[in-house]
């Protein structure tokens, strides 16, 4: 007892380590165990070492669904990266200038943040449906009719609906942390810059940008985070199988399908492995991740060493 | 001045990019009063008429304020858990110098890589064998399990006040809760107020959790009930419309009251990330 109470810190800090452990660091290693099993949830586990790994690497179905789902997820990095990113920067330096009508136009551009995936999805289809979309009625107003098309159910536009969906609905949180970060900056030094005759956009480039560099560093961390994990909007229009080939797969679901799917284990009774596969994917996501998010927690650790 | 008050082309295209925002939602709003019927074969015609039968039929029948009661539930739960479980956890690792804070400190940040669908089978199955699946507390504990960015957070903000604060507490006398509890967890107000915006807006429109652990529609939370809707648009187009509204427009209202602050809060979590 006296050596508790000469360290009251365990105090405060053992009951949020014991939760975060249970449920956060202790699923990650268990994870790693039973994807070394053949496992269906329910019976007895089955060691078989690096073969869930060599199956999901070897046979062709998996092989096909695996590459199909992380190319459809990098292929969301990248388009929030080259355009997401860029367009976050340029709202934010608009706000930060305090153009006409900023404090709307900023709570407009947040406000998707608040509305729920399915919503955006409903939303989604009101505007891009065949039938009853906006976006078609439009068209034929200004008569370009004839390029009217059911742009929620193209299979090969799949993916981009998907990204242009969540790209609306989060595209205001990276405004807001740019918007953040840019208000550090002195205004004085933006007024010597104006003084000096630098225009808009160099004080953008020369003196914005730059002070940003973390900033953009980590949300790119973030938005590859996200990318690889979005599961909502792809399971929202495309159920299960991720849309018509698979043309809305992302990472995440593809997982859920294996794990949770209509013939796991626990959702059905056709697959003896669905937790054995299911995990082996996560651990393949969570490598592909890890690489990635090791350069945040070393940005974060040293941001606040340096405090 | 640098700050620009002069309407260029970039302005309008903000305002452009911010209408069309406010179009969906009052475009949303304003279907909400329709029939189905209406809705289906005269979408953009003028209207027969408006309605509230959507809105009566959907806290009536539908039982819409259950699965707003499940929801709020959720949030209230998991949003004190995480505020309790993370300020406390930073309190410890901010105010106190002791071997392996720093080891224990990156222990925290792990959390921030690991996305909780990684780690979902084993917690379906740490669930599973607690017997508290289709339970709201499972729900709670998976969401408030996710406390990294919380506690890094706060620990930055404890860690830089002042030594002479606590000092002054101890000569006082106050134990080390007192001194938590009375002076320390009221400065950190602020932060934790950011901290609530950013977990609310997570916790309450979280899908993929509830998805997996709510299986009954006793429990089920209002992303759940409007997919529910959403999936058979030729059915329950109406339904879908009015619970997107009952679902979206209270919870932008606050927002839109709330605006500055919440921004401002939820800016300052990005910054010192």
């Amino acid at each position: 007892m006296a050596w508790f109470r000469k360290r009251p810190f365990l105090w405060f800090i053992a009951p949020g380590l014991l939760l975060y452990s249970v449920f956060t660091v202790y699923p990650i290693f268990s994870a790693i165990q039973i994807s070394l099993n053949h496992w269906d949830g329910i019976g007895p586990m089955e060691f078989v070492g690096l073969a869930n790994y060599v199956e999901l690497f070897t046979s062709e179905t998996l092989l096909g669904q695996f590459k199909n789902a992380l190319g459809n997820s990098l292929t969301i990095f990248l388009l929030n990266a080259l355009a997401v990113l860029p367009a976050q920067l340029y709202m934010a330096y608009l706000i930060y200038t305090e153009v006409r009508g900023y404090r709307f136009v900023q709570a407009m551009i947040f406000s998707p943040q608040f509305i729920s995936t399915p919503v955006i999805v409903f939303m989604g289809t009101l505007l891009l449906d065949g039938n009853i979309g906006v976006f078609n009625k439009l068209l034929e107003a200004i008569g370009l009719g004839e390029y009217a098309r059911p742009w929620m159910g193209l299979p090969e536009l799949g993916i981009y609906i998907v990204w242009l969906l969540a790209a609306w609905a989060g595209i205001g949180v990276g405004m807001i942390f740019f918007l953040g970060a840019m208000k550090m900056i002195s205004g004085e030094v933006m007024e010597a810059a104006l003084l000096d005759g630098a225009t808009f956009w160099r004080r953008f480039f020369s003196i914005v940008l730059p002070q940003l560099k973390t900033t953009i560093l980590n949300m790119l961390v973030l938005t590859y985070i996200f990318s690889m994990t979005v599961f909502d909007y792809s399971f929202i229009l495309g159920g299960v199988s991720g849309g018509i080939g698979g043309s809305m797969d992302v990472m995440a679901l593809f997982f859920y399908r294996m794990a949770f799917g209509d013939n796991s284990a626990v959702g059905g009774t056709l697959n003896t492995n669905a937790m054995g596969m299911g995990t082996t994917i996560a651990c393949v996501m969570f490598a592909i991740i890890f690489v990635v998010a090791l350069i945040q927690v070393a940005i974060s650790y040293r941001s606040m060493e340096e405090d | 001045m640098w700050k620009s008050r002069k309407i260029s082309t970039n302005t309008i295209l903000l305002w452009l990019y911010a209408g069309f925002t406010l179009f969906v939602l009052l475009y949303l709003t304003y279907n909400s009063f329709r029939t189905k019927p209406d809705l289906l074969s005269n979408t953009f015609g003028i209207p027969e008429r408006f309605t509230l039968e959507n809105y009566i039929r959907l806290f009536g029948e539908q039982n819409f304020m259950r699965y707003v009661g499940n929801s709020t539930l959720i949030l209230i739960g998991a949003l004190l858990l995480v505020v309790v479980l993370s300020s406390m956890a930073a309190y410890g690792l901010g105010r106190f110098q002791f071997r392996g804070r720093n080891m224990l400190t990156m222990y925290f940040l792990i959390g921030l890589m690991f996305p909780v669908q990684l780690g979902i089978v084993p917690i379906f199955l740490l669930i599973r064998s607690m017997g508290l699946l289709n339970t709201h507390v499972s729900v709670i504990l998976i969401l408030s399990a996710g406390i990294s960015m919380p506690v890094f957070l706060l620990t930055v903000f404890f860690a830089r006040l002042p030594k002479d604060l606590y000092e002054s507490a101890k000569i006082d006398g106050a134990s080390e809760w007192t001194t938590f509890l009375r002076v320390m967890f009221p400065l950190a107000s602020p932060v934790v107020f950011s901290i609530c915006i950013i977990m609310s807006v997570q916790i309450w429109n979280q899908f993929f959790v509830p998805l997996l652990f709510l299986n009954s529609e006793a429990n089920r939370t209002i992303p759940l009930l409007i997919m529910k809707y959403t999936s058979n648009l030729m059915y329950t187009m109406d339904m879908a419309m009015v619970a997107s509204v009952a679902a979206t427009i209270p919870v932008l209202a606050l927002f839109y009251v709330l605006a500055q602050r919440i921004m401002d809060g939820v800016s300052s979590g990005g910054v010192k990330g």
